[in-house]
């Protein structure tokens, strides 16, 4: 946990002299407000790493007004659904680009449901047309909402 | 005036305006729960039915979907992590833990009550405020708007942590969310910032996938990684009861809720501060309102005062922002600059004339804001008890749909693939945040005020040089900043000193 939270600090400073480095080229007007965001940024993640690398963790260091993980789960098991569920909303999304989303909605559903909660064929084929209903009725009906079809259709010039 | 009051009840009460206030609600109900369709577009997309109806009707119409969005996008934000407004996204930091603790029917209780209080004391300021902001709202110019909007920030990165360190993490957290508001276009120059090559990134990151990735995808994670329901193996509690519960702490904090919807009318008059930090500045005072460090590491896992706050001030901040837009043709938001419009349409010029000529209209909008508020949260509180039951299905039935409403909803926002990748990168940070104990609330108050900050501070800076830093209420305001961060030690240092008399 200690190396993970010294390489998000440090990947938080690199943003932070990234911002600082891309923003010396521009005008006064444009750079002003970057600047003096970052440049207190950067210092104030540097005494951070600092006393990472120097101190101990300190009690009462992690965040206030946030939610915390939970922890009832063996460290090996939360990796691994961790990637799962990563797996999948990766996948939601590279189906979307690729089909659109009218046919990833219902594809998806009935993927996720047979084969990461293992309901039975007949539970996820009714829960499957019920939702691309639902779906189809409410944002393409009612709100109109113009989805943009995906690759394989404008490939196939469907 | 009485006569005018009593008139604008009439107005609203007539069945066609009435009716139509009805729909407006409806539609409002349905907006508010799904994430990524805000209020201020749904506002914009009914403009052009309001041809045909009168000032009345067309208001009772507007007003009713708009205020009652307020009011129930807290329910997603409670029940499943995804806030269903942008301005709910504070009610997500205690609601939804409340929800994994089993108390979803409590949380949306004080949700829905603190709203309908918040919206009720929101439409008394402004019957009562209209006549006497004038000289408020024209004291605040852009240097003032400029330090308000940084003691917003303060409030909630003063409070991020127990410790000197955890201090450190919220303001830098702050600072960061200023610096990823700067991607995009320069609004003086028009200069591109940090675009990396993307025409995506030309009018900088839109609020929804940005919000919705960074609160909803940490919690579908979480529950993807229990494998049980939102609520965990906990019996169900008693609903009713806890919705009733709900209601009770309410009036139990009433004088919290009070301050809250204050805070959210005062924030409102503002031109250009919103719900965003409205619901955030509320948040933080409920915060303070702890009376020691360990009461106050509560917050963020369930403290029921972390949802009271936001709740009120939300739809507080309603009646607030109609203020200058009534009185003065100042919209106080985007969502009120489209009500504007349908203003002119109707042939009405807001100003003197709203408090003369058109003064029972005027009250009109106050009888909507609090009819269309009471009316959606009795309605609520009698189907509270089923949506609460949607926290004890079990994870692998409704994840499939949250990330769909999440998904859907950032999409909606410029309806470009990008915006899902959008959310996909800050749901990671956001993961990482939580993981590493970064807190996200500052990091959200940052974005969504770094664009109107830069704005002030530009126009501050071209106007006044660097004089503006001693005008009077900028330099109290700049007191008022330095109290805000300095309150958590001094609070520390008191129990201190009372610990070793105690022991």
């Amino acid at each position: 946990m200690r190396k993970g939270s010294l390489v998000f600090c440090t990947f938080l400073i690199a943003i932070a002299a990234y911002a600082i480095f891309a923003a010396t080229g521009w005008s006064f007007k444009t750079k002003l407000f970057p600047l003096a965001v970052s440049i207190p940024l950067i210092t104030l993640l540097v005494i951070q790493l600092l006393l990472m690398i120097g101190g101990k963790e300190q009690t009462g260091e992690s965040a206030t007004m946030d939610i915390d993980f939970s922890i009832e789960v063996p460290s090996e098991v939360a990796r691994r659904r961790v990637f799962g569920i990563f797996g999948w909303i990766v996948g939601f999304i590279a189906l979307v680009y690729l089909l659109g989303f009218p046919l990833t909605v219902p594809l998806f559903i009935f993927l996720y449901l047979k084969f990461q909660s293992n309901i039975g064929w007949l539970s996820t084929i009714a829960i499957t047309v019920v939702t691309w209903g639902c779906f189809y009725l409410l944002f393409q009906s009612l709100v109109h909402i113009q989805f943009e079809a995906g690759v394989i259709q404008t490939w196939l010039g469907m | 005036m009485f006569d005018a009051f009593i008139e604008g009840l009439i107005l609203v009460l007539q069945w066609k305006a009435f009716s139509l206030m009805l729909v407006g609600m409806a539609l409002g109900f349905c907006v508010g729960l799904l994430p990524g369709i805000g209020g201020a577009a749904t506002l914009a997309l009914m403009i052009p039915f309001i041809f045909k109806m009168s000032p009345a009707e067309a208001f009772a119409f507007l007003l009713g979907m708009h205020s009652v969005a307020a009011t129930t996008g807290d329910i997603t934000s409670v029940l499943f992590g995804v806030p269903g407004e942008a301005i709910s996204a504070a009610t997500v930091v205690d609601g939804y833990p409340m929800a994994k603790k089993g108390e979803a029917g409590r949380a949306l209780g004080a949700a829905l009550m603190s709203s309908l209080l918040g919206a009720l004391i929101g439409a008394v300021a402004l019957a009562l405020a209209v006549p006497i902001v004038r000289p408020l709202v024209l004291t605040f110019g852009s240097p003032e708007l400029f330090m308000l909007s940084l003691v917003g920030i303060s409030c909630i990165t003063s409070l991020s942590g127990t410790t000197t360190r955890g201090q450190i993490k919220g303001f830098a957290m702050g600072l960061f969310g200023l610096l990823i508001s700067t991607i995009g276009q320069e609004r003086q120059s028009g200069s591109l910032r940090f675009d990396l090559g993307m025409m995506y990134l030309w009018d900088g990151l839109d609020f929804v996938p940005v919000l919705v990735g960074i609160f909803a995808i940490p919690e579908i994670i979480d529950l993807a990684v229990r494998g049980t329901s939102i609520a965990g193996d906990r019996p169900p509690e008693n609903l009713s009861s806890g919705v009733m519960e709900g209601v009770k702490d309410t009036f139990r904090h009433f004088w919290l809720v009070f301050r809250c919807s204050i805070i959210g009318v005062f924030v409102g008059i503002m031109p250009g501060a919103g719900g965003g930090v409205a619901q955030w500045m509320a948040y933080a005072h409920a915060v303070q309102s702890a009376t020691d460090s360990k009461e106050r590491g509560g917050f963020g896992k369930g403290d029921i005062r972390g949802v009271l706050g936001p709740g009120a001030a939300n739809n507080s901040k309603e009646g607030g922002e109609l203020i200058p837009t009534v009185a003065f043709g100042v919209p106080g938001s985007g969502a009120m600059a489209i009500l504007l419009s349908g203003f002119l349409i109707m042939g009405i010029m807001p100003g003197p004339e709203m408090l003369t000529k058109h003064l029972s209209l005027t009250f009109s909008m106050v009888w909507t804001l609090a009819i269309a508020n009471v009316i959606t949260v009795i309605l609520s509180l009698t189907i509270l008890d089923q949506l609460a039951k949607l926290t004890y299905i079990r994870g692998g039935l409704i994840i499939p749909f949250i990330l769909l409403l999440v998904f859907v909803g950032s999409y909606t926002a410029n309806g470009q693939i990008a915006d899902l990748i959008v959310t996909l990168i800050f749901g990671v940070l956001s993961y990482f945040m939580v993981l590493f104990g970064w807190p996200r609330p500052p990091f959200v108050l940052g974005f969504v005020l770094g664009k109107v900050i830069e704005t002030y501070l530009f126009i501050s800076m071209t106007r006044y040089g660097f004089s503006w830093l001693t005008h009077p209420i900028v330099v109290a305001l700049m007191i008022l900043m330095v109290v805000v961060i300095a309150y958590p030690y001094i609070q520390q240092r008191r129990q201190r000193l009372r610990e070793p008399a105690h022991a």
